[in-house]
């Protein structure tokens, strides 16, 4: 951008709830974050100065909530109006290189429509290939949680962070527990090999850990995952809870309280990374 | 909106055949009263034939239905209102208080206010826990936002019967606790956890005297930039007034009747209509619409749609501006057909509000909630003058004088204050402490409720910094409250903590009341905040019961000289009556929420032990029994006594205890409540992964194994590193101190003077004690 500005829309539908904080982090971090609701891409009941087109943004963030309820399954309602209001827009923004990502209920969304773990060759919202089905404790859980880079694909990180980091980055959902369904390229080892893996969940020392680190029983411990060029990821934890030291749970209290916390530092890459790029 | 309002109807309202009652005998009219379910006392009946008498004509239907919900207790508050007005009503005046409304404003600075209320829901949770709980959650999120305020923290202090044995038959129609419990929390956390507002903090108590009435008391925080506060009155008359939010349907149709009477055995059948539907995912964008609206200053006044629905709401909205109203009740949009206008005008469908808007601003407020896709339908007027007219179609359907409709007649009550509990002989000290410890660990009331709180999200919007559960991850343990960053920018902060005392109330209401105060004061103070606000929810018995109300005087002045010492303001509250039947009633149970202020959002002080070798000392007085206390209500036999009131050595041991925090003199402390100092001690000892030793012979005021267990008086277990001991021995000097023991090791070890008497493995206890509260998940429902 010319203007030195970085756009970055934030979705809203009804039941979206977790996009104020993520504003505020992205703000705080020198983005030019803006609420978008999905209406305003679609023109429906908005005045001509609230529509927004999608090629506009350099990235699109589905934040966490309960789009629409989720009565029926986490992300679906939000999934399909996505793929009517937004589908060619968002292949085409995604073809454009800009980056789309989904915490929590938004990650549910982007693997209800396909665009994770995605398909090679092509940004094609389609059918599902994976879910995140209900955890195996069968219950909503916010805990702090931990998740470790292994290293991958996705650009923030790739060049910028060594793998084995461990991030403090608390999660809350009922249906996280990755399930892929063994199409030709949505398996682990392709997700591993094509370093699509974003985080794994660990305990606190970094180690795998099984339940009540990984919260949901996920294969593999995967905790997020990221499309095979690296510009879509999702991942079910909060980043943007834990923005600031001061945010996280108290196993580690003896850093300064007033820096980034470690959502923080992930989402600081990401600005960065959208920065630095043209 | 009424631009093309047919012309104003000249005729009377008439009378419809099934209210005909006037001119009756007083016999007829109490028959009239039962057969339509008004809940009407026979003064009330009287009041409202010379009503009629004087207006020369009969009563509609709708005009009976609207006077009979703002006319319950639920709605009115006429038993309690003289009681309150007698002991808030002369606290000092506090220019802190900018609005007392369907919430209560307090400043924060220049810029910022907070809103706070908390309210019960009692009895719908009782015959439907899991809807009622969930609007229980609704119903005080609207409270909030009529301020003006977006709702920042809910609590929840619950009350139920034993979720096990020893087994009796429960009385006819009286759904076991567990039932009870296990929905009331999944209402909670579904309702909760999809509207995007934190739990932040709560109390579930288990005692058999809750078994026919459950309690559940639901609060909300939220905040506000100044200008941003709203009146919950229209201003002016001509102003629209605009109903938003959710359809109109057939539910909770004399929902406030229901709550204004005890429960009988056939609650559950007849009044599962009165029970409302909750759906947070209209609550949702309702907050951003209301909330944008108000920030484009396009509401003149606004108001939520509680009890007694759209007949309370409106008609409290006007005529607290001193205006009436025209209203149409053909234009409320319904969910069903056929809903009769006495219907529409009082059922209690949920998510929706009343808005007064000026004329030329509707448009402009119409197109946001278009967006938000919700509900926006201007309905009627404000009218000059103080009457109400409603319409259905071109009939009119009901005109009354809204000062006569709004203002019940006070009932005369007798109160009496209840007989003093009988002094009490020396309690028995049990034959194995460390065993008595050990049980009172694993007590329902005692057990760690980190169960619960893992299924509320008590971290969306991003401001939980003091969070419920605190510690180590693999180990957390009970903060005493819950602390977040707000104003946005900080440095500071908002304390949110919980208090009751209902075991205290029973033996004495006035130092009952006092201990409810007390209890949430030190409870701030234990995170570091200083206690500025405080709204109070109310539940007590049948107010025809002379000793209920007796209790009700007493509690309220033991509250309102607690909160005149500490400084606290108490703009809001809520009064539950008709807790109890079946022959049961509740002990008095005054529930708080408090609102404490965080100088410093990276420096809040937390429970959980964090340094080997570390001093414990124990701040404030103990008490001279354990009346009341989990340990006699376990056990039974005599408690020996309880506390008396902290009285102003509360505010200055919380002065104490602040300044050696800001000191940095404090590395962990905990309030002292239910189970005692020994279990505060675990408590602490588990969330750091530490152990302890302490010595008994260092305290005073009783036999020295009784503060190990005894409630109810303020006091706190302070950590302090080697270095501070010389701050802080003088920082509490003339205070009632006393040095513990060390922290250190992995068990938790008691003596008196050289000889050891109790031992615990702490780490062989944490998984008992963390774990056996999980309560059965509930899949998620639909609300």
């Amino acid at each position: 951008m010319t203007d030195g500005k970085l756009p970055l829309a934030i979705l809203q539908i009804e039941g979206t709830n977790c996009d104020e904080e993520l504003f505020r982090a992205l703000a705080t971090l020198g983005a030019d974050p803006e609420m978008v609701h999905l209406k305003q891409f679609e023109g429906r009941d908005v005045s001509r100065d609230e529509r927004r087109r999608l090629g506009d943004y350099r990235a699109l963030f589905l934040p966490g909530g309960f789009s629409a309820g989720d009565y029926v399954r986490a992300g679906a309602v939000l999934g399909a109006r996505l793929r009517g209001v937004l589908g060619r827009d968002l292949e085409d923004f995604l073809r454009s290189g800009n980056l789309v990502g989904g915490i929590c209920n938004g990650f549910q969304a982007l693997v209800e429509i396909g665009l994770l773990p995605g398909r090679p060759g092509g940004f094609q919202v389609g059918s599902p290939q994976a879910a995140l089905n209900t955890n195996d404790s069968d219950r909503f859980e916010c805990r702090p949680t931990f998740c470790r880079w292994d290293g991958g694909t996705f650009p923030p990180l790739r060049n910028s962070l060594s793998p084995g980091t461990v991030w403090e980055i608390p999660s809350a959902h009922g249906e996280g527990k990755l399930i892929l369904s063994g199409e030709a390229n949505a398996t682990l080892p392709e997700l591993e090999e094509n370093g699509q893996v974003l985080f794994r969940w660990v305990g606190p020392d970094g180690q795998r850990a099984g339940y009540p680190w990984n919260p949901n029983g996920s294969v593999g411990d995967v905790a997020g995952i990221t499309n095979r060029e690296g510009n879509v990821f999702g991942l079910m934890p909060h980043p943007e809870r834990t923005f600031r030291t001061r945010q996280s749970f108290g196993g580690r209290r003896t850093e300064p309280p007033d820096g980034l916390g470690d959502g923080g530092r992930f989402l600081s890459a990401i600005v960065s990374y959208l920065q630095r790029r043209p | 909106m009424p631009r093309r309002r047919p012309a104003p109807h000249r005729r009377k309202a008439r009378g419809t055949r099934e209210s005909r009652f006037a001119p009756a005998s007083e016999k007829e009219l109490a028959a009239q009263s039962e057969a339509l379910r008004l809940g009407l006392t026979r003064e009330e009946l009287q009041a409202l034939g010379d009503y009629y008498a004087r207006e020369g004509r009969e009563p509609t239907r709708v005009e009976l239905a609207g006077l009979a919900q703002s006319w319950s207790e639920h709605c009115s508050y006429k038993s309690s209102r003289p009681l309150l007005k007698e002991h808030f009503g002369k606290l000092p005046p506090d220019s802190r208080v900018l609005a007392r409304g369907d919430a209560g404003v307090v400043a924060l600075d220049d810029e910022w206010a907070y809103a706070l209320r908390i309210e019960s829901h009692n009895h719908p949770s009782a015959v439907e826990p899991y809807g009622g709980a969930a609007t229980g959650i609704g119903g005080i999120l609207r409270d909030v936002l009529a301020m003006g305020a977006k709702p920042v923290a809910l609590v929840d202090p619950l009350f139920f019967g034993p979720l096990q044995g020893p087994h009796r038959p429960l009385p006819a129609g009286i759904k076991p606790p567990r039932y009870l419990f296990e929905n009331v929390v999944a209402g909670i956390r579904d309702y909760g956890n999809r509207v995007g507002v934190p739990t932040v903090a709560g109390s579930v108590l288990f005692d058999p005297a809750y078994t026919v009435n459950p309690l559940v008391n639901v609060g909300c925080v939220g905040v506000l930039p100044r200008s941003r506060l709203l009146p919950n009155r229209a201003t002016a008359a001509g102003q629209v007034l605009v109903l938003v939010g959710g359809r109109t349907g057939r539910d909770g149709i004399g929902g406030v009747a229901f709550a204004s009477r005890e429960l009988t055995a056939g609650s559950a059948e007849e009044s599962r209509g009165a029970v409302q539907l909750g759906n947070p995912i209209l609550k949702e964008p309702l907050i951003h619409a209301c909330l944008e609206s108000a920030d484009r200053h396009l509401i003149a006044g606004m108001k939520d749609l509680g009890g007694g629905g759209l007949a309370t709401a409106s008609g409290e909205l006007v005529h607290a501006g001193g205006f009436g109203q025209d209203l149409r009740l053909d234009r409320v949009p319904l969910r069903e057909k056929g809903l009769q206008p006495w219907e529409i005008w009082i059922s209690e469908s949920q998510e929706r509000m009343i808005l007064a808007v000026e004329p030329r601003k509707v448009p402009a407020l119409l197109a946001i909630f278009k967006r938000w896709d919700v509900p926006a339908t201007p309905i009627g007027q404000v009218t000059a003058g103080n009457r109400e007219r409603l319409f259905h179609g071109r009939r009119l359907v009901g005109e009354m004088d809204l000062a006569f409709r709004l203002d019940p007649p006070v009932p005369v009550l007798v109160r009496s204050p209840p007989p003093p509990a009988p002094p009490e002989d020396r309690p028995l000290p049990p034959e194995d402490l460390a065993q008595a410890i050990v049980e009172m660990l694993g007590d329902p009331n005692g057990l760690s409720r980190e169960g619960i709180i893992r299924l509320y999200d008590h971290e969306v919007q991003g401001r939980t910094v003091g969070k419920p559960l605190v510690g180590h991850a693999a180990t957390p343990t009970h903060a005493d409250a819950a602390v977040l960053e707000f104003p946005p920018g900080g440095p500071g902060g908002l304390a949110v903590a919980v208090g009751s005392q209902p075991f205290l109330c029973a033996l004495d209401p006035r130092r009952g009341g006092a201990a409810v105060v007390e209890e949430a004061a030190a409870n701030l103070y234990a995170v570091g905040a200083v206690p500025e606000a405080l709204t109070d929810c109310l539940n007590f018995g049948n107010p025809g019961d002379p000793t209920v109300l007796g209790s009700l005087d007493a509690v309220l002045a033991g509250m309102a000289e607690t909160a005149e010492l500490l400084n606290v303001s108490i703009p809001s509250g809520n009064v539950s009556l008709y807790n109890g039947g079946l022959g049961s009633a509740i002990p008095p149970t005054p529930v708080v929420l408090a609102v404490g202020r965080v100088a410093d959002v990276d420096r809040v002080l937390s429970s959980d032990l964090k340094g080997e070798g570390d001093l414990l000392y124990l701040l404030g007085p103990n008490p001279p029994g354990l009346s009341g206390s989990l340990f006699q209500r376990r056990r039974g036999g005599p408690g020996g006594g309880f506390a008396p009131p902290a009285g102003p050595g509360l505010p200055r041991m919380g002065r104490a205890l602040l300044d050696l925090h800001a000191a940095g003199a404090l590395r962990a402390a905990h309030d002292v409540s239910e189970g005692g100092l020994a279990q505060c001690l675990c408590e602490m000892a588990f969330g750091g992964g530490l152990g302890f030793e302490v010595d008994l012979s260092s305290l005073t005021g009783a036999e020295s194994w009784v503060p190990l267990f005894s409630e109810g008086g303020p006091r706190w277990v302070l950590e302090v590193p080697p270095h501070a001991q010389e701050r802080v021995e003088s920082g509490l000097s003339g205070l009632s101190y006393a040095r513990l023991g060390t922290v250190g090791g992995r068990t938790g070890r008691f003596r008196h003077g050289p000889s050891l008497f109790a031992e615990l493995d702490l780490p062989g206890l944490f998984p008992r004690w963390q774990s056996g509260f999980y309560p059965a998940p509930i899949p998620f429902r639909g609300t």
